[in-house]
């Protein structure tokens, strides 16, 4: 593997009352996508922070690009999109990326030349003099987004970048993410949406608790989880398909949608021995696959369905 | 330091495009003239010629020598300056005084509406000669200093009369009997500067006022500002790019930076209009001779300096209190509380104006130009008011600098922690923890 662009170490970081991380070591390699994914209250954004040297570990330490020196010091190297959004309200667009740019290491007529470029294609260009509070809530998404990328990072990082935009804007964002990353530069966005980060990430990590459940390139972490995955779409009959779901002698665990399914056989399981049962139900099975298991199934299955639901929200004691 | 520039000068261009620098810039000056023009126009035509009648029921010379002493006073001094009392005596037997009394009272007004109505009246009586006391109806009694001015009149007039029925030569009462006036002259740095004590007051007044408006309003300037990148969560941005105490100095530079751009834009108006006083006067129709009546102070080059070093050292103490107090903040209403201790200690060395300024060498006045949060404004204070020992003012401005840099160190560790908090606001227990945690 390449000399990783970030490094963590066992970091651990307690706030009043809780533990928001605990021990976490994490290697990120130069180039593609990281998706950093768990729940919402896992200790995703409290990681990145540390990342970030916004907030310092308890313990432990980080690394980027192989340095020891603080994340602020490489600020020019390093973009950063936080998950709560925030802009200068009262700034006019261009002003407030020349700004952005200008506190990145940028000078201040280059930042704005690179602002207009960027807000031009983002199809922001006849916006840059407005105020900030003038535009739309995914408009100025997509202003802090440009924010972040203007002085041509080697490594963002995303958080939540795709959270609250419709699918227009997102699918935009998505576009250029993945061309930052096909330029060889290193991207680290967290979510907890799985299928976005199945169809976008090269390599994950699962987080849960402020604890790591699993890392590793996606398509490791699918082959570990098992090849014995079933994808099914039925037609008619969804309560007997159901009732064979639940057979423990056939299925070990099933994400159940009633018109499709995606289903874990178990270990001494057969998928002849389920395709007969669902065939003599008459489901009208349009759709039998042995598949990968998705990240969404994955996550469930380690994560557990109970911390999809977050406790608290994540926020920042000292 | 780029980076660092970049938060100064973000603060100063976005400050200055507003619409409220632009009006505060020209509006305050405007109040100060408008200020400086109502006391020369008081001062002037004021409260005008007043009509008094002199009911005089007293015997010999005495009603009309009031008559006399009134007629002499004059509205302001030169020698076109109107008369101030219109007087009419109206002589009457000693029995008839309750009748006349009540038969004026009525008389009594706004003369604007009806002719021949007065502004008051004297008794004028043997009793009153006795005892000293006059008696004055009138409806603008609540006037202490047009009560003082006619009293003053009226106290040489009683005397003369006792002397004059004793048997002295009116002449030699006349003469005996001029007062004596202070004239004062102020010395700095051992050249007399012209000045009277009246305009060095004014001077202290203005410059310490301006002090206390700027720390103020620039104060709450930092602070809001502190607590709009903390509510508006672009502070996470800039942290992960400057760190909180170079964030945090270059919010408190580039306001204070925009205060010393508006005081320079206001010490250039100013200094323009006291060059061209005369011909700014005849614009408004004023003759020259008042501009002479207010003596424009003049401020010495070092005097400026002392004025313009604690100004800065001021401003740097209580605005890093007011980011502190931004970042502990999660609403502007949460800060409109938490600033008060803050705004209280400025209020404070406000305060400590007048005491100094009687007193400026007593030993409060050195204690309070050596504690860091009175210091800004005692010293210059007490530097405009009398010469200061080269010791003291060395002194005080090492211990302002040195409380400055203590409550920046406390400011920027509570900053820190606190701009990232989204929690309820601290107590003083948390804040301290802040304050220790490394």
């Amino acid at each position: 593997m390449a000399e990783a662009v970030v490094t963590v170490d066992r970091i651990t970081k307690r706030f009043a009352g809780h533990t928001a991380v605990r021990d976490l070591s994490l290697s990120i390699p130069a180039g593609g996508i990281f998706g950093l994914l768990g729940p919402n209250g896992a200790g995703k954004s409290t990681t990145i922070r540390m990342i970030l040297n916004i907030l310092v570990p308890d313990s432990g330490s980080v690394r980027l690009f192989g340095d020891q020196v603080a994340a602020r010091d490489l600020s020019a190297r390093l973009g950063y999109l936080p998950e709560e959004r925030g802009l200068y309200r009262k700034m006019r667009v261009l002003d407030q990326l020349a700004f952005l740019g200008e506190i990145r290491g940028l000078r201040r007529l280059d930042s704005v030349r690179r602002a207009r470029t960027w807000l031009e294609r983002l199809g922001l260009g006849d916006w840059t003099r407005k105020k900030v509070e003038d535009l739309s809530k995914g408009m100025q998404q997509k202003v802090q987004f440009i924010g972040s990328l203007l002085h041509d990072p080697e490594l963002v990082v995303l958080d939540e970048p795709f959270s609250g935009l419709d699918p227009v804007n997102s699918q935009i964002m998505k576009d250029v993410v993945v061309e930052i990353a096909r330029e060889g530069r290193t991207v680290l966005f967290s979510t907890h949406i799985m299928e976005q980060a199945e169809r976008m990430c090269d390599r994950v990590a699962i987080i849960a608790r402020g604890e790591k459940v699993l890392d590793g390139a996606l398509s490791e972490v699918k082959h570990d989880f098992g090849t014995r995955h079933v994808a099914l779409v039925f037609t008619r009959n969804q309560a007997s398909a159901a009732k064979i779901l639940r057979d423990p002698t056939l299925v070990a665990r099933a994400d159940d949608y009633g018109g499709s399914a995606e289903v874990e056989l178990p270990s001494d399981g057969n998928p002849d021995r389920l395709l007969r049962a669902l065939v003599e139900a008459d489901v009208g099975l349009s759709r039998f696959e042995i598949v990968e298991p998705s990240l969404q199934s994955i996550f469930i299955a380690k994560v557990g369905a109970e911390a999809a639901v977050a406790p608290a929200r994540e926020e920042v004691h000292a | 330091m780029r980076k660092f520039l970049a938060v100064v000068t973000r603060e100063f261009r976005e400050r200055v495009r507003t619409r409220a620098f632009v009006i505060s810039t020209v509006l305050i000056p405007l109040f100060f003239t408008l200020m400086i023009a109502g006391q020369i126009i008081l001062s002037t035509r004021g409260a005008g010629t007043w009509r008094i009648a002199v009911v005089d029921a007293a015997q010999g010379s005495f009603g009309a020598r009031v008559e006399a002493a009134l007629r002499e006073v004059k509205v302001g001094s030169g020698a076109v300056a109107p008369q101030k009392y219109q007087v009419e005596r109206i002589s009457i037997a000693p029995g008839r005084i309750d009748a006349v009394k009540d038969s004026l009272i009525p008389l009594i007004g706004k003369r604007e509406e009806v002719p021949g109505k007065l502004d008051g009246f004297l008794l004028v009586t043997e009793d009153g000669l006795a005892s000293g006391e006059i008696p004055y109806f009138g409806g603008n009694v609540g006037s202490l200093s047009e009560m003082d001015n006619l009293q003053t009149s009226l106290r040489p007039v009683v005397l003369t009369e006792r002397l004059v029925r004793e048997g002295v030569e009116p002449d030699a009462v006349q003469q005996a009997s001029g007062g004596v006036e202070l004239v004062t002259s102020k010395i700095t740095d051992g050249k007399l500067t012209g000045e009277s004590g009246e305009s060095s007051f004014f001077l202290v007044y203005v410059m310490t006022l301006m002090m206390y408006f700027a720390l103020l309003f620039y104060g709450i300037q930092v602070m809001s500002s502190v607590l709009e990148e903390k509510t508006s969560r672009i502070v996470e941005v800039l942290a992960s790019s400057v760190t909180p105490f170079q964030l945090m100095l270059g919010k408190v530079v580039g306001v204070a930076s925009v205060g010393l751009f508006q005081l320079g834009i206001w010490a250039m108006a100013g200094l323009y209009l006291t060059a061209n006083v005369a011909p700014i006067l005849s614009i408004l129709h004023m003759s020259s001779d008042a501009a002479k009546g207010v003596q424009l102070p003049t401020v010495t080059l070092p005097l400026l300096l002392v004025f313009l070093l604690f100004f800065v050292l001021g401003f740097f103490l209580f605005s890093s209190m007011y980011a502190a107090v931004g970042a502990m903040c999660n609403s502007q209403q949460d800060a409109n509380q938490t600033q008060h201790p803050v705004t209280i200690g400025i209020v404070l060395g406000l305060m400590t104006m007048f005491p100094l300024m009687n007193d400026p060498n007593s030993s409060l006045a050195r204690t309070l130009s050596l504690i860091p949060f009175t210091a800004p404004f005692a010293t210059p204070i007490r530097y405009s008011v009398s010469p200061l020992p080269l010791l003291e003012l060395v002194l005080s401005i090492l211990s302002t600098i040195a409380g400055v840099l203590i409550m920046c160190w406390i400011a920027s560790r509570i900053y820190r922690i606190g701009i990232l908090a989204y929690g309820k606001r601290p107590g003083l227990a948390e804040l301290w923890r802040w304050v220790r945690t490394a």
